[in-house]
């Protein structure tokens, strides 16, 4: 990619991300002058932008969507929610567009077709007229198309072309037949037929003289109707609408349907015994039906054979395969369409490009300096080793320049790190769009509050964070908000909201998405926990409301229970948690039934520093994120008490298990000691407990390396950093360790 | 004659109808202005011939042979 290239990749992601913001900010308030200014700027500059490195199918539709805005800029055209919908495909084209590119690293080929259709989808309104939209039939839409249309909704879709025919007065005697023409039109939707002038009476009518007019939608091509016309005299209108918008993918499946579907998953996985054949076939037989009511009617008769199938050789796994497929398939591949909302894809979500302030540049410039001087004080004290200078001096002076270094790469570990903070916007911010779409696709009405949007936290966790939330987001969307109709029904205003919040207290970041919905249905996470075995039945009978909530993280539960076209792209909950942990950040739930979901991540702001203790166990050194530490204490030996397979220590009126390091890790002990126990007390999501250990060490900021390879499935570590002398220091993951 | 009164009294429009049937059935219907138009026969009809029927909307005997009549034009007479 060359240089240009490069710059235009950046400068348009912004472009598209911004106009993309104020798009939405027009969308809840039509009204306002700043942000229509904004978006046209946006669609400008793009265009511009297109322009410059001579992308002509870009240019052409961006200029196509500019002239609609600037008619809606100068009052001639409302902004609707339609209207929006279609700059965002734009803005999804273009974006799509620069993938493109960097991927191919060269400038993508796009079919006239493609950017014609994208564009039609603005000229339609558009009284700008372009030069390459001229060459399309026409721009401006007159006002006599959205009488027509709205007199024949349902032709709405179909209709292609719409023609206006006011034949001439005298054209019988020019043996012409205006009617004739009009019935030979391809693919006729509609005609209406006025009197040019008031029917007279009966006597007073000349028949010879044409009193009609006609206007018709026709879905056959402008082509083929101006074709038709040809010889038709007087005047005429042909106008190309919009092309139709194309039907994608099968519809989607209602939340009752899917939970029937899930049912019959349920009944087809229990263990064959008994009555098999007939419980198959009525699931088998429930499940073809809903396929079939849902409009999913080649799906229906697939798993209508899979099912014969099965019954046959009696066997249920295949049907439940494929129903766990079908219930489990993404949304149609939608992205490709000019219209298809498209979600954004999660590696879009990692920023690529970083924008930095001149003066953290500067600031490293000056420490780099700094520290070529210190180089070159290095060398002096070198030549004096050397020449033979007596080691208290020489050990006074390194130890000067010692200080000196320490100092000079703590600052430029802090200004390099500096440059990573990124604001939560920059997760955030991709939110609204979605939020909208999902709410549209699923026909509810959500209102998204963002809160803390500017809370800075290390890229690594900010982009961390992303997936999470998103998954999260979508269960909100999908299952934790009612249907309108269940919400006035419960008393509640039609219109959700769900909260967006984050906010940071000391060393770690918050962030919050609650939503004010039903809450989790623990009855059915109970069932589907049961089902599936997570817990034996008498244990999830015994669990209280919270701990059937929190049950949301277990591994193997969520996947199935949550399959929706919105939220079941099959990440559980499992998989948001182990996200999250992989940070050293820890999410927990709450909800209250009628009253809302409330999903809590907790997160450190800087993943890559940390500052951990040193501890030896079993003559190996270890380290324990000091955030874990609360205290250290030399307790005497008799204070720690066995109870039962365990041990504690009763400190300030508290017991705290005690673990021995050495014999968890299953190391050689220290031996028992008469005399004096080493113990630290860490905190573990919010659970005191005591590590017994040889002795302890001291602290250290270390770059931490997350373990790889064959190592990383190892628990109970955090990842290694290497020690000054050359020893590797593992640092423990606690809340693994004492799991 | 593609249209002629018929000896029951009704007005029958048969075949293709062109253009200068517009005029005699103009005059027909004038003469009998609560006469059926029987167009059950027609093929065919020019805009002549079917702005008098819009004009005069009498009442009509159908179905028509053609769908075009049938579907776009019967709608208009019924109004």
């Amino acid at each position: 990619v060359t240089e240009f290239l490069e710059q235009f990749l950046i400068e348009g992601r912004e472009l598209v991300q911004q106009t993309t913001e104020d798009l939405l900010a027009l969308e809840e308030a039509p009204q306002d002058q700043a942000p229509l200014d904004s978006v046209f700027r946006g669609f400008h500059t793009l265009k511009g932008l297109a322009g410059i490195v001579e992308f002509p199918a870009m240019s052409r539709v961006l200029h196509a969507a500019e002239g609609s805005l600037s008619a809606v800029r100068s009052g001639n055209q409302a902004i609707t929610a339609e209207a929006i919908t279609d700059y965002l495909a734009c803005l999804d084209q273009v974006s799509q567009w620069l993938d493109e590119l960097e991927r191919e690293d060269r400038l993508p080929e796009v079919q006239d077709s493609t950017a014609n259709a994208l564009a039609a989808l603005f000229e339609e309104s558009s009284p700008d007229i372009s030069p390459a939209a001229m060459a399309a039939p026409a721009t401006a839409q007159p006002n006599w198309i959205e009488p027509l249309l709205a007199v024949h909704p349902e032709q709405r879709g179909a209709a292609r072309v719409a023609v206006r025919y006011r034949p001439d007065r005298d054209c019988f005697f020019r043996a012409e037949d205006p009617l004739a023409l009009i019935a030979a039109l391809p693919g006729l939707l509609t005609l209406e037929l006025t009197p040019n002038e008031p029917w007279p009476s009966l006597d007073a009518l000349d028949p010879f003289a044409c009193n009609l007019s006609m206007t018709a939608l026709s879905s056959g091509t402008f082509d083929d109707v101006t074709e038709c016309l040809r010889s038709a005299t007087g005047q005429f209108d042909i106008h190309a609408l919009a092309p139709a918008r194309p039907v994608t993918g099968r519809p989607a499946l209602s939340p009752e349907a899917l939970a029937v579907l899930e049912d019959q998953l349920l009944l087809a996985r229990e263990e064959t015994g008994q009555g098999f054949a007939g419980r198959l076939g009525s699931a088998g037989q429930v499940s073809v039906n809903v396929l079939r009511h849902a409009g999913w009617a080649d799906a229906a008769e697939a798993l209508r054979h899979v099912l014969a199938e099965g019954l046959r050789m009696g066997q249920a796994a295949p049907f439940a395969e494929c129903l766990q497929k079908l219930i489990s398939e993404p949304l149609p591949a939608s992205d490709t369409e000019i219209d298809g909302p498209s979600l954004p894809r999660s590696d879009e979500i990692a920023v690529r490009a970083l924008r930095v302030e001149v003066e953290r540049i500067d600031a490293m410039v000056r420490l780099v300096g700094e520290l070529t001087v210190l180089k070159n004080s290095l060398g002096h004290a070198t030549r004096l080793a050397r020449d033979g200078i007596n080691t208290v001096a020489l050990g006074a002076l390194l130890t000067e320049q010692h200080v000196r270094l320490d100092r000079l790469v703590q600052e430029l570990q802090r200004s390099l790190l500096g440059i990573r903070i990124l604001p939560m916007r920059y997760v955030f911010r991709r939110f609204p769009r979605l939020v909208r779409e999902m709410a549209g696709e699923l026909g509810k009405s959500i209102r998204l509050v963002i809160e803390g949007e500017a809370t800075e936290a290390d890229k690594a966790v900010v982009e961390g964070l992303s997936e999470p939330l998103l998954h999260v987001l979508r269960n909100a969307v999908g299952h934790g908000v009612e249907t309108a109709e269940k919400r006035a029904a419960a008393g509640k205003s039609p219109t959700a909201t769900i909260w967006l919040r984050a906010a940071r207290m000391g060393e770690r970041i918050i962030v919050e998405v609650e939503d004010d919905g039903a809450g989790i249905d623990t009855a059915k996470v109970r069932a589907v926990a049961a089902a599936r075995g997570i817990a034996v039945p008498e244990a999830i009978a015994a669990m209280s409301e919270e701990e059937i909530s929190r049950l949301i993280f277990a591994p193997g539960l969520s996947t199935a229970a949550s399959v929706s076209e919105v939220s079941g792209r099959g990440v559980g909950m499992d998989a948001v948690r182990s996200a999250v942990e992989r940070f050293g950040g820890h999410v927990e739930v709450a909800s209250r039934p009628d009253g809302g979901t409330r999903v809590r991540f907790e997160m450190p702001i800087a993943v890559i520093m940390s500052r951990v203790l040193t501890l030896e166990a079993g003559s190996q050194i270890f380290g324990v994120p000091l955030e874990n530490v609360v205290e250290t204490a030399r307790l005497a030996r008799e204070q720690i008490i066995r109870i039962g397979a365990t041990q504690a220590v009763v400190l300030r009126d508290r017991t705290i298990p005690v673990v021995n390091l050495a014999n968890a890790l299953g190391l050689p002990g220290a031996g028992a000691q008469a005399g004096q126990a080493n113990v630290v007390i860490t905190s573990t999501a919010g659970q005191l407990a005591g590590l017994q250990v040889d002795r302890f060490g001291e602290q250290l900021d270390v770059m931490l390396r997350p373990m790889d390879g064959l190592l990383a499935g190892l628990r109970g570590i955090a990842g290694t950093t290497l020690l000054g002398d050359g020893r590797v220091l593992i640092v423990l993951d606690m809340e693994e360790l004492l799991q | 004659m593609t249209v002629r009164l018929a000896p029951e009294g009704g007005i029958v429009l048969d075949g293709v109808c062109p253009v200068n049937d517009a005029e005699p059935l103009q005059q027909l219907l004038l003469k009998h202005p609560d006469a059926w138009v029987d167009w059950r026969g027609c093929e065919q009809a020019h805009t002549a011939v079917l702005q008098v029927l819009i004009a005069a909307k009498p009442k009509i005997c159908g179905p028509t042979r053609s769908a075009f009549l049938q579907k776009w034009i019967l709608p208009i007479l019924g109004r």
